[in-house]
C-alpha cells in the first residue's frame, strides 16, 4: 500500500503508532496504516505535514490532542517530557483538606466469617434480618452489606418517552397506510385488513447526582449501589457525585462486578464526608454537561438531604437552569418521608418550586417504593 | 470529478489556496486533513464548537470542486427510510389501480411497480449514485441516535446500498464525506475509527480578522479589528454559549446593517443579541460592557 515512501520512515511512523499507543491512545494497526498512506501523499515538506498527518489519523477524540502533542514532541522533536505540572492527562484536583477516601465494604462482609466451619449444608436463611423499614443510618455495617444486596435486586423499571420511530402496534393510534398498501398488494382482491402504527417507547436517560458529604454518608453508598443497578437496568444512566464539587463516576460503574465497581467510583471521589454545596455542584452540572444535552429530556434525580453550607442563591439559580433542561426532576431526601413534611431545611424551601416530585428513599422499603413508581413519574 | 478544472491540490499550501479563492480561510491543520480525506477518499469528522465553520466548509469544497453537494441533516429519530429511499407507495398504488382498470396486469408490469419510477432518492442513495461527483454532508450527526450511527457504519465503509427489489446500488467513486458534530454526545469509536478526525478550534485574533476581511469586505478595517477584540473577549469570559466566528460575521453584519462604523459601548449593548443568545450570558455581558468594549 505504501509504496512511495521509504522503509527507514515508515519503522519510524510506525515506531511513533507504537509510541502512541504506549500513551494510550486506542491506536489501531489500520490507523497506523492510513498515517502512513497520508505522510507518502503528502510528500512532507516539514514535520508540521507530518503533525497534521498524524492528527487526522491517530486522534479520534479531542481529549487525546494534549497526548497526541506530548509524544509527538517527544518522538519527532526529542524534546523532554515537562514538568509535572503540565501533565497531558487531565488530573482531578484534590481541595485542600479533603484527602480521605474511603473503602466502601464489599457485599460479602467479614472474611473471618469463611474460617468458621459450614455447618449446614444446602440453602439457609441469612442470619441477617432486615427490617425494610429500619433506617439505613441505624444499621450496622453488615446489615447495610446485606441491604446493598437486597437493592441491586430491586426491579428498576426506568421511565420511558416516546420517539419519533413508528413500529406495528394493533392498538395504535394511526393507520399503517405504507403496510396496508403493500399487503392489499400481496392479497391480490381479498378484504383488506386494517393494520395500526404506533410511537415506538424508548427509556428516557436519567441523570444521578449523589451527595456524598459528610451528613450523607449512611446513604451515598447505598445510593450508590441504587446507581449501580440503575445503570444495568437503563440504558443511558448518568452518574455523578457531589459534595463540595462534582465528580462524573459513570464510567467507573460499567464494571461487571459490583464490589469492584463501587471501590472503584469511591476511589475517584475525592470529598466523600466532606462539606456540601448543592448550589455550585448543580450549577457545575448544568454547565458542563446539562447544556450540551446531557439531560435534556432526561430524569434527573438529586439525593441529598438539603443540609446546604453554600449560598441560596447559587442554588435557586443553578435549579432553575436545570429545571429548564431537564425533563423532570426528582428529589430524594432521606430525611423525608411520606407520612411527615418536607424538611424545613433553606435548601429545600429553596428547590421546591422546581422540583416534580420529593421521594424519601431512607430506608430499603422506600427505595423500592421508589423503584416501583418511578416508570410512572416520567 | 465533474468539473474538468479541479485537480486535487499537490499541497496543503496549495488547498489552502484555492480555498481561499471561495472565501474559505483553512488553517494548516484543517487543510491538511482535508487534502488527506481528499487523497486517500476517506470521510473526515469535523468536531469543534458551535458556528466555527464545520458546515462552511463542505459548502466551500462543493464550490471549490464543482462537485454536487448533498446535505443530510441529522435529527432525533432520523431513520434509513429518511436517509436512503423510500418507496412512492401513493403513486403505486394508483399505478396498479390504472393497471387493473385496463386490465393490464401481468407479471412484466406488476414487476415495474419495483422500478427506478417509483424510488424516492433520499441523500444517502443520492450520494452513492454520483459517486465521486458528490460532496457528502452529514450534519450534526450527534443528534441522531446510535441506531443510525451503526447504519452509517456499513455504508461509509463500502459505499454501496441494497435494494431488495431492484439490487445493489454501489458507487463508481467515493464521494467526498464530511460528517460534522457539535459533540453534544460521544460518537461511537467504531464510526470515529473510519474517519479522519480534526477538531477545529477558535481561531486566533489575526485569522479571525483575515475571515472577516473576506466574508464581510464592506466593513471598515477599523470596525473588523474592533468587534473581533470584543468577540475574542467574550470568549474569555464564563459564558455558557461562546460566541462562534459565525456569530463575529453576524455581529459585523448587523452592526452594517444599523450604520454603525465603529464598535462603542452603547452600539455594542444594542446588537448584542446577534452575537449572544442566551439569557443568562445577555445579563452579564450588559451588566460588564465596558469589559467587552473599552472606552466606553
Amino acid at each position: 500500500m505504501v509504496t512511495t515512501a521509504d522503509p527507514g520512515i515508515v519503522d519510524r511512523l510506525v515506531d511513533f503508532g507504537t509510541a502512541l499507543r504506549d500513551a494510550g491512545l486506542p491506536v489501531g494497526t489500520d490507523d497506523v496504516l492510513a498515517f502512513c498512506t497520508a505522510v507518502a501523499e503528502l510528500t512532507p515538506s516539514d514535520q508540521e505535514d507530518v503533525y497534521w498527518s498524524g492528527r487526522a489519523t491517530l486522534v479520534s477524540r479531542r481529549d487525546h490532542i494534549p497526548v497526541y502533542d506530548e509524544v509527538f514532541r517527544q518522538f519527532f522533536l526529542h524534546l523532554r517530557p515537562p514538568s509535572a505540572e503540565r501533565k497531558p492527562v487531565k488530573d482531578m484536583k484534590v481541595p485542600q483538606g479533603s484527602t480521605g477516601t474511603i473503602n466502601v465494604p464489599d457485599t460479602e462482609p467479614g472474611e473471618k466469617e469463611a474460617d468458621e466451619p459450614p455447618l449446614v449444608l444446602g440453602l439457609q436463611a441469612s442470619s441477617l434480618e432486615i427490617e425494610r423499614t429500619k433506617r439505613f443510618s441505624a444499621c450496622s455495617e453488615a446489615e447495610l452489606a446485606a441491604v446493598r444486596r437486597m437493592i441491586a435486586r430491586i426491579r428498576l423499571d426506568p421511565p420511558r418517552r416516546r420517539t419519533r420511530r413508528y413500529c406495528p402496534d394493533p392498538s395504535g393510534a394511526r393507520l399503517d397506510i405504507r403496510a396496508m398498501a403493500r399487503q392489499a398488494m400481496n392479497l391480490n382482491d381479498s378484504a383488506p385488513v386494517l393494520l395500526r402504527r404506533d410511537r415506538k417507547h424508548k427509556t428516557r436517560p436519567v441523570v444521578l447526582l449523589l451527595d456524598v458529604s459528610g451528613s450523607m454518608a449512611d446513604h451515598s453508598r447505598n445510593l450508590l449501589q441504587f446507581a449501580y443497578s440503575m445503570r444495568r437496568a437503563a440504558q443511558k444512566v448518568e452518574v455523578f457525585c457531589f459534595g463540595t464539587r462534582l465528580t462524573r463516576i459513570t464510567p467507573l460503574l460499567d464494571r461487571r462486578n459490583p464490589d469492584a465497581a463501587m471501590r472503584l467510583a469511591s476511589e475517584r471521589v475525592l470529598d466523600w464526608d466532606g462539606g456540601t454545596r448543592i448550589g455550585t455542584s448543580i450549577d457545575a452540572f448544568v454547565k458542563a454537561w446539562g447544556r450540551r444535552g446531557m439531560s435534556r429530556g432526561a430524569t434527573v434525580i438529586v439525593c441529598s438531604d438539603g443540609l446546604d453550607r453554600g449560598d441560596p442563591g447559587t442554588l435557586a439559580e443553578a435549579i432553575e437552569k436545570l429545571e429548564r433542561l431537564s425533563h423532570r426532576i426528582i428529589w430524594m431526601n432521606p430525611l423525608y418521608d411520606s407520612t411527615t413534611e418536607v424538611p424545613p431545611t433553606l435548601a429545600m424551601a429553596v428547590v421546591g418550586p422546581h422540583v416534580d416530585e420529593i421521594a424519601s428513599g431512607r430506608d430499603l422499603a422506600s427505595l423500592e417504593e421508589f423503584a416501583a413508581r418511578l416508570a410512572n413519574i416520567g | 470529478m465533474s468539473d474538468p478544472g479541479f485537480q486535487t491540490p499537490a499541497s496543503v499550501a496549495e488547498l489552502q489556496h484555492q480555498l481561499r479563492t471561495v472565501d474559505y480561510l483553512a488553517d494548516r491543520g484543517l487543510a491538511t486533513a482535508t487534502l488527506i480525506a481528499l487523497r486517500l477518499g476517506r470521510p473526515l469528522l469535523l468536531e469543534g464548537e458551535v458556528g466555527v465553520g464545520k458546515t462552511e466548509l463542505a459548502k466551500c469544497l462543493a464550490k471549490l470542486t464543482g462537485r454536487q453537494l448533498i446535505r443530510l441533516q441529522c435529527y432525533e429519530g432520523i431513520d434509513p427510510h429518511q436517509a436512503l429511499y423510500e418507496w412512492d407507495y401513493a403513486r403505486q398504488m394508483l399505478h396498479v389501480r390504472a393497471l387493473s382498470e385496463h386490465e393490464l396486469a401481468d407479471a412484466r408490469t406488476i414487476g415495474g411497480l419495483y422500478s427506478e419510477e417509483f424510488l424516492l432518492e433520499r441523500p444517502l442513495l443520492q450520494a452513492v449514485r454520483a459517486g465521486s461527483n458528490a460532496v457528502l454532508l452529514i450534519d450534526e450527526i450527534d443528534r441522531a441516535d446510535d441506531e443510525f450511527e451503526a447504519f452509517l457504519l456499513e455504508l461509509l465503509s463500502d459505499f454501496q446500498v441494497t435494494i431488495p427489489e431492484v439490487g445493489t446500488v454501489s458507487a463508481a467513486g467515493r464521494p467526498l464525506v464530511i460528517l460534522t458534530s457539535n459533540r453534544t454526545r460521544e460518537l461511537h469509536d467504531a464510526l470515529k475509527r473510519r474517519c479522519l478526525y480534526h477538531w477545529i478550534g477558535y481561531p486566533t485574533v489575526s485569522e479571525e480578522t483575515d475571515i472577516v476581511r473576506v466574508r464581510a469586505p464592506e466593513a471598515t478595517e477599523k470596525l473588523t479589528s474592533k468587534v473581533v477584540d470584543a468577540v475574542h473577549r467574550l470568549r474569555d469570559m464564563d459564558l455558557a454559549k461562546p460566541p462562534g466566528v459565525a456569530e463575529t460575521l453576524d455581529w459585523v453584519h448587523a452592526l452594517g446593517a444599523v450604520g454603525a462604523d465603529d464598535l462603542r459601548g452603547d452600539t455594542a449593548t444594542d446588537t448584542l443579541g446577534s452575537v449572544i443568545k442566551d439569557r443568562d450570558d445577555l445579563e452579564a455581558v450588559t451588566s460588564d460592557i465596558s469589559r467587552v468594549v473599552p472606552h466606553g
